[in-house]
């Protein structure tokens, strides 16, 4: 059913959420908010979603440089989409908007 | 013939250095061979495998003289000449006197009415070539520890000094009697190597840099010396290993006497650990093998003890003791750079001391405080024995937790990239994520108080999920849910219906 089940995996990439890191995180950021209890698992899910689209993103760039390895400026280059001002993040999505 | 010695004097040659094969040898028969090195008389030695090498087989002993070096070319010229073949002898003393001492002594042991007095430089070339030989065809290793370690890396200094002198009189000679060039350069140049050759001698001299270094940077931890010395003491007994287990059948109880002298009389305040390792050694040495480690350990117990107290961790050295696996590695490093204080041997003996140490395990009373602390390491399982040594002690750091959480991320990074990426990679990564934590703090901060709220909640960040591109009209948050999430968290974000009219979570 769940699609990310059917991923094969070499390691062993665990599926539990760091909840109380998730909860840590923003509390030390904004002390005065408050965080849900499904909150944080649905910032895992951003989180996991984030980290998917980087990492297809720095692989891309490695493949047009012809690297078979990323290297640190793949990586860079890919979190400049998502750190730039909204509107370039969204060029993946921007078609569906 | 000439084949067999070529591969007999290949194998030596790892130990001759100076050994050259020359084609002037193939013209002799072992039996001439052998007769040469009988008449050149060895230099006293005490050192006395001879007995046993001499069974060894006889043409090895002509294709390791051979080998050695020029020597082939000395050798040759041996019955005929004898200047240049002390010449070349007298060159490769230094490094080779060890092996000379063995084959003085073998040589005497062989022909002691051999007119030593006529050929004295003959001894020193025949010593040398016997030396090579009888290194080259017994346990090499052996003559030179197992019989008596301390005593055959003490002298060696002395010896050189003694040799030295002799071949420079011998080269004087031979020059005078223009002996060939090749002959004297071959030796000199095979000298250099002679003496990285020699077993003991490597451990000493590099190492002895290291060892200052490598306590001095480390914090008085007594688990980074321990971890230091096992280091060194695994290293060298790699090194040494293959030398000493064929000094394990020599003698280790000599050795740990010597060492246990040592270590009392080292013993700054660590008449434990002296009382402990000879203790150990005591019983190690009854075991196979374990006489290399209590040597070992004898050596590291004093090069430790010498550290410790100025450094003033005793448990460090217990530790290392009772934690030699892991720390073997490190003693032997650190080891190594006391072995130089001691013969290298020494060193052997005495990471093989932390080896046996850590297998009984033995707890001793530790005099200092620290002591204490450390010796109740032992009693922790030595794979729980790795906290981070040079780092603070102290409390960790602050982000340790930080970073393992975000290490979870980092994992998931890689493994969805498919591909092996670089450690700046992966930094860069973590950097990446924080900044998104940041930015996303930040975001649902402004949605919330948009929505006047002081609590994050799941609207929030559907909202958030939306502007990011995530979610839109055709695909939906709970189809992101269902594709990512595991079904427990998914049974906690999507409201279900379940019997008795209920639904949960509760909306």
């Amino acid at each position: 059913m769940a699609f990310s089940t059917t991923v094969s995996q070499r390691k062993h990439i665990k599926r539990k959420a760091p909840r109380g890191f998730l909860k840590r995180v923003f509390k030390r950021q904004k002390p005065h908010l408050r965080l849900e209890t499904s909150g944080d698992l649905l910032v895992h899910l951003n989180c996991l979603l984030f980290v998917r689209r980087l990492a297809e993103e720095s692989r891309m760039n490695a493949f047009e440089s012809k690297c078979g390895v990323i290297k640190k400026e793949h990586v860079q280059a890919a979190a400049k989409l998502f750190f730039s001002p909204t509107q370039p993040e969204l060029r993946g999505m921007k078609e569906n908007c | 013939m000439n084949v067999r010695r070529r591969s007999h004097r290949a194998r030596s040659i790892g130990r001759l250095a100076h050994v050259h094969t020359s084609g002037n040898l193939e013209e002799q028969t072992p039996r001439t061979l052998l007769k040469n090195i009988l008449l050149t008389a060895p230099e006293s030695s005490v050192m006395m495998p001879e007995s046993v090498v001499k069974p060894v087989p006889t043409p090895q002993v002509v294709q390791s003289s051979r080998r050695e070096s020029s020597r082939g070319s000395l050798e040759l010229q041996l019955p005929e000449l004898e200047p240049p073949t002390t010449l070349a002898l007298g060159l490769l003393a230094p490094g080779r006197r060890k092996q000379r001492q063995r084959l003085s002594v073998f040589q005497q042991g062989m022909d002691q009415g051999l007119p030593l007095s006529q050929e004295p430089r003959g001894n020193g070339s025949a010593s040398s070539l016997t030396s090579s030989l009888n290194l080259t065809f017994a346990t090499p290793l052996q003559p030179q520890s197992a019989q008596r370690p301390g005593l055959a890396r003490r002298p060696p200094t002395r010896r050189a000094v003694d040799v030295g002198a002799f071949l420079q009189d011998l080269r004087d000679t031979s020059l005078a009697l223009a002996s060939p060039g090749d002959s004297l350069r071959t030796p000199v140049a095979t000298l250099p190597t002679d003496t990285v050759l020699e077993d003991t001698q490597p451990f000493s001299q590099p190492l002895i840099g290291r060892s200052p270094s490598v306590y001095h940077s480390l914090p008085c931890l007594s688990h980074t010396e321990a971890e230091d010395a096992k280091r060194a003491v695994s290293h060298r007994t790699q090194s040494s290993g293959p030398r000493l287990q064929n000094h394990n059948p020599g003698k280790p109880t000599q050795l740990l006497a010597g060492k246990a002298k040592k270590v009392d009389a080292l013993a700054v305040s660590f008449p434990n650990n002296s009382s402990a390792v000879s203790g150990e050694d005591g019983v190690e040495p009854l075991q196979d093998g374990v006489g290399e480690e209590a040597e070992e350990r004898m050596e590291e117990s004093l090069s430790v003890s010498k550290v410790v107290a100025t450094t003033g961790t005793q448990g460090s050295v217990r530790m290392e003791k009772s934690k030699g696996h892991r720390e073997m590695t490190e003693a032997a490093e650190a080891k190594e750079p006391e072995g130089s204080s001691g013969a290298s041997l020494e060193l052997a003996s005495s990471t093989t001391e932390f080896l046996q140490a850590r297998r009984p395990q033995f707890l001793e009373p530790a005099p200092p405080p620290s002591a204490a602390v450390l010796s109740s390491e032992p009693l922790e399982p030595l794979s729980t024995r790795l906290p981070p040594r040079a780092r603070t002690p102290g409390p960790r750091p602050r982000q340790d937790p930080h970073k393992t959480g975000l290490s979870h991320y980092v994992k998931l990074f890689s493994f969805y990239a498919k591909m092996p990426m670089e450690k700046a990679a992966l930094e860069m990564v973590e950097k990446c994520l924080d900044k998104y934590f940041q930015h996303l703090c930040d975001d649902l901060e402004v949605f919330a108080a948009h929505a006047g709220r002081k609590t994050v909640r799941p609207e929030d960040l559907e909202l958030l999920m939306r502007r990011q591109g995530l979610v839109n009209d055709q695909v939906s948050l709970h189809v992101l849910v269902e594709r990512h999430l595991p079904l427990e968290y998914r049974q906690l974000l999507i409201p279900c219906a379940f019997s008795g009219n209920s639904v949960f979570p509760a909306q």
